[in-house]
């Protein structure tokens, strides 16, 4: 604050405008110059979709505009909520979160403890190195790699069922329930490595006097993780747990997209893969955007409330 | 040290070592047994023979892939795309950045609600998409580049750097009567240099693996990247495969292509990822631990 006191009064010498609103402008006129195309565009594409959403109660037509479409009200909301199709979608989305809540979500956290009682510095960075890549590739690749390795007729993972268990191959990709066991472990896979780093960051924070306080009461190395190193990082679970919580209406795109096939769809189509398919490849554009905007609203309610309760925890909220 | 641990704790260390190489070793042996089947024969790939190592090693799909040029020009698409994207990205999210982490600025606290509130609501998919069909932008990559111009998360990271940057050098640079263009240029675009250099990355990775925007916006079979050629490439050997029967693709698996594919498609980011490693997770922790 004093630094740019002082500043101020420097350019003040410097510039005598009678307003001081016109002298802080060309004070900083470099600055919003720098600013002010990127302020343009967060209008534009930002806040035009968000102008864009009225569409969801007109009859959009390319031909006639966002404008010049007409008005009809709540029809498309009418008919979102008397289809048994959108029901379906919406509990497919809710299901596969909690799912993935359930088994994807836990898996960073026991794996950063483990990674914290590595040791050996170089033996750590290389652990770490491996588990971080599936972050970094596409989940159109890895969704087209897991696609091959659980192939029931040519895939790694069905010869070694074979050869070793004797089992019969496994229609991973084609049965609703092997396809959601599917989806769950391309999440762990992709995000489990690098999920640990802020839990990591979280351990490290832990005072090591409680470690030390409580071998000496005797506890063995579970007991500790339980009782000093769970305890120590409660916050930062509490605060990544809100925050999935606060998307359970998302289910990204790419990664449905990439591990989907028709004979699943009854499972594995949620919100983003069915706007995809009605509006982009069906051209169903109002409806679609009813859908969004409801989707849309939910998820603004998830997070304001989510943002609430961090507060209320004592942490600092997202805004 | 070890010696005078307890033989439960001796256990849980073993028994810890051990399990974290399996999880490092699970997540990479996808890439290793894709890498390894696109070096495989077509007979050994049917089979399913391909574990480890390449069975009866070849080039033949590589050399089928790499014959038609398609891929060639999904490459360069792709390598255009992250090019320029992430130039892009990186001046807008400077030019917003830093403006934004001078408290003195007038407005400052207006701006920041209003790209905030970008990052919890959104118009969707649908408009978004009319809005670049009637901006004109279809077929374009600027329909790629434009909607995705700034990542408001990397922007808060930057600025987030930007004010921890002690004022005294600013000042100093103001009293020898230097600019904000150029304090910016000189003093905290280098001082930022690892940070900048962290955030390219995020852009570029994200840039090489784009694939819905892709697909909502390029229509231009010639146009697409290599995400997009891939999956149209998996779609069309599908089609051909089930009209012309088993015999007609011996030569030729589509399992061989599609691993090829992927992993010309990978190659890429697993060549820089060993040696750009640190600056990928340095990222994450200025972005978490400052908040």
């Amino acid at each position: 604050m004093k630094n740019s006191d002082n500043q101020l009064s420097i350019f003040k010498s410097t510039f005598r405008h009678k307003s001081p609103f016109l002298n802080n402008l060309y004070r900083d006129r470099y600055l919003y110059m720098l600013l002010l195309p990127v302020l343009a565009y967060y209008l534009l594409f930002k806040y035009g979709p968000m102008y864009g959403i009225i569409i969801a109660f007109k009859d959009f037509r390319f031909v006639d505009g966002i404008l010049g479409s007409k008005w009809v009200g709540l029809k498309h909301f009418e008919r979102l909520f008397s289809n048994p199709e959108f029901y379906n979608i919406l509990k497919n989305t809710l299901w596969l979160n909690f799912c993935s809540i359930l088994f994807v979500f836990p898996m960073p956290i026991i794996m950063a403890i483990m990674i914290n009682d590595i040791y050996s510095g170089a033996y750590k960075k290389t652990v770490q190195s491996f588990l971080y890549i599936p972050h970094f590739i596409s989940w159109i690749v890895l969704g087209k790699i897991l696609i091959a390795m659980l192939s029931p007729s040519t895939g790694v993972i069905n010869s070694l069922l074979k050869t070793v268990f004797g089992i019969d191959p496994i229609f991973f990709m084609g049965d609703t329930f092997w396809w959601q066991v599917s989806f769950i472990i391309s999440s762990i896979w992709q995000g489990t490595g690098w999920g640990t780093i802020i839990y990591l960051a979280a351990i490290s924070g832990v005072d090591s006097e409680l470690y030390d306080a409580a071998q000496i009461d005797g506890a063995n190395k579970l007991r500790q993780i339980w009782h000093v190193t769970l305890p120590g990082i409660r916050s930062t679970i509490a605060i990544m747990l809100i925050l999935r919580v606060g998307s359970v209406m998302d289910v990204g795109f790419e990664q449905i997209y990439a591990l989907q096939n028709p004979t699943v769809r009854g499972v594995s189509e949620v919100i983003s893969t069915y706007v995809y398919r009605l509006g982009i490849e069906g051209a169903q554009y109002s409806y679609t955007a009813a859908i969004g905007l409801f989707q849309s609203a939910i998820g603004l309610i998830l997070i304001s409330a989510t943002n609430k309760t961090v507060k209320s925890l004592g942490e600092n909220g997202l805004w | 040290m070890f010696s005078r641990k307890s033989m439960g704790e001796k256990i849980y260390i073993i028994c810890n070592y051990f399990l974290l190489a399996l999880a490092a070793f699970i997540a990479i042996y996808p890439f290793i047994n894709i890498i390894s089947t696109s070096f495989s024969s077509s007979r050994a790939i049917l089979s399913g023979e391909v574990v480890f190592l390449p069975v009866e090693p070849t080039l033949q799909n590589f050399r089928m892939v790499l014959e038609d040029g398609q891929i060639f020009q999904a490459f360069k698409n792709s390598v255009t795309i992250t090019l320029v994207g992430t130039a892009f990205n990186m001046a807008a999210t400077v030019m917003v950045a830093y403006p934004l982490s001078k408290q003195r600025l007038m407005g400052r606290s207006i701006f920041l609600k209003l790209i905030t509130f970008t990052m919890i609501f959104g118009g969707g998919m649908i408009p978004s998409f009319i809005l670049v069909k009637q901006l004109g932008l279809m077929n374009t990559y600027g329909a790629l580049w434009f909607p995705g111009l700034v990542s408001t998360f990397n922007m808060f990271v930057l600025k987030n750097y930007f004010q921890s940057i002690p004022m005294s050098l600013e000042e100093a640079a103001a009293i020898d009567g230097a600019n904000d263009i150029y304090i910016l240029c000189k003093i905290m675009l280098p001082l930022a240099l690892p940070t900048l250099a962290t955030l390219t990355l995020f852009y570029a990775v994200g840039w090489w693996n784009s694939y819905m925007n892709v697909i909502m916006y390029i229509n231009n079979t010639g146009k697409l990247n290599m995400s997009a050629k891939l999956i149209q490439m998996i779609d069309n050997m599908n089609i051909a495969s089930s009209a012309e029967g088993i015999g007609a693709t011996q030569m030729l698996t589509p399992e061989g292509i599609t691993a090829t594919t992927i992993v010309i498609a990978t190659a890429p980011i697993l060549v820089v990822y060993p040696f750009l490693q640190k600056y990928f997770v340095k990222g994450v922790m200025v972005g978490s631990v400052k908040g």
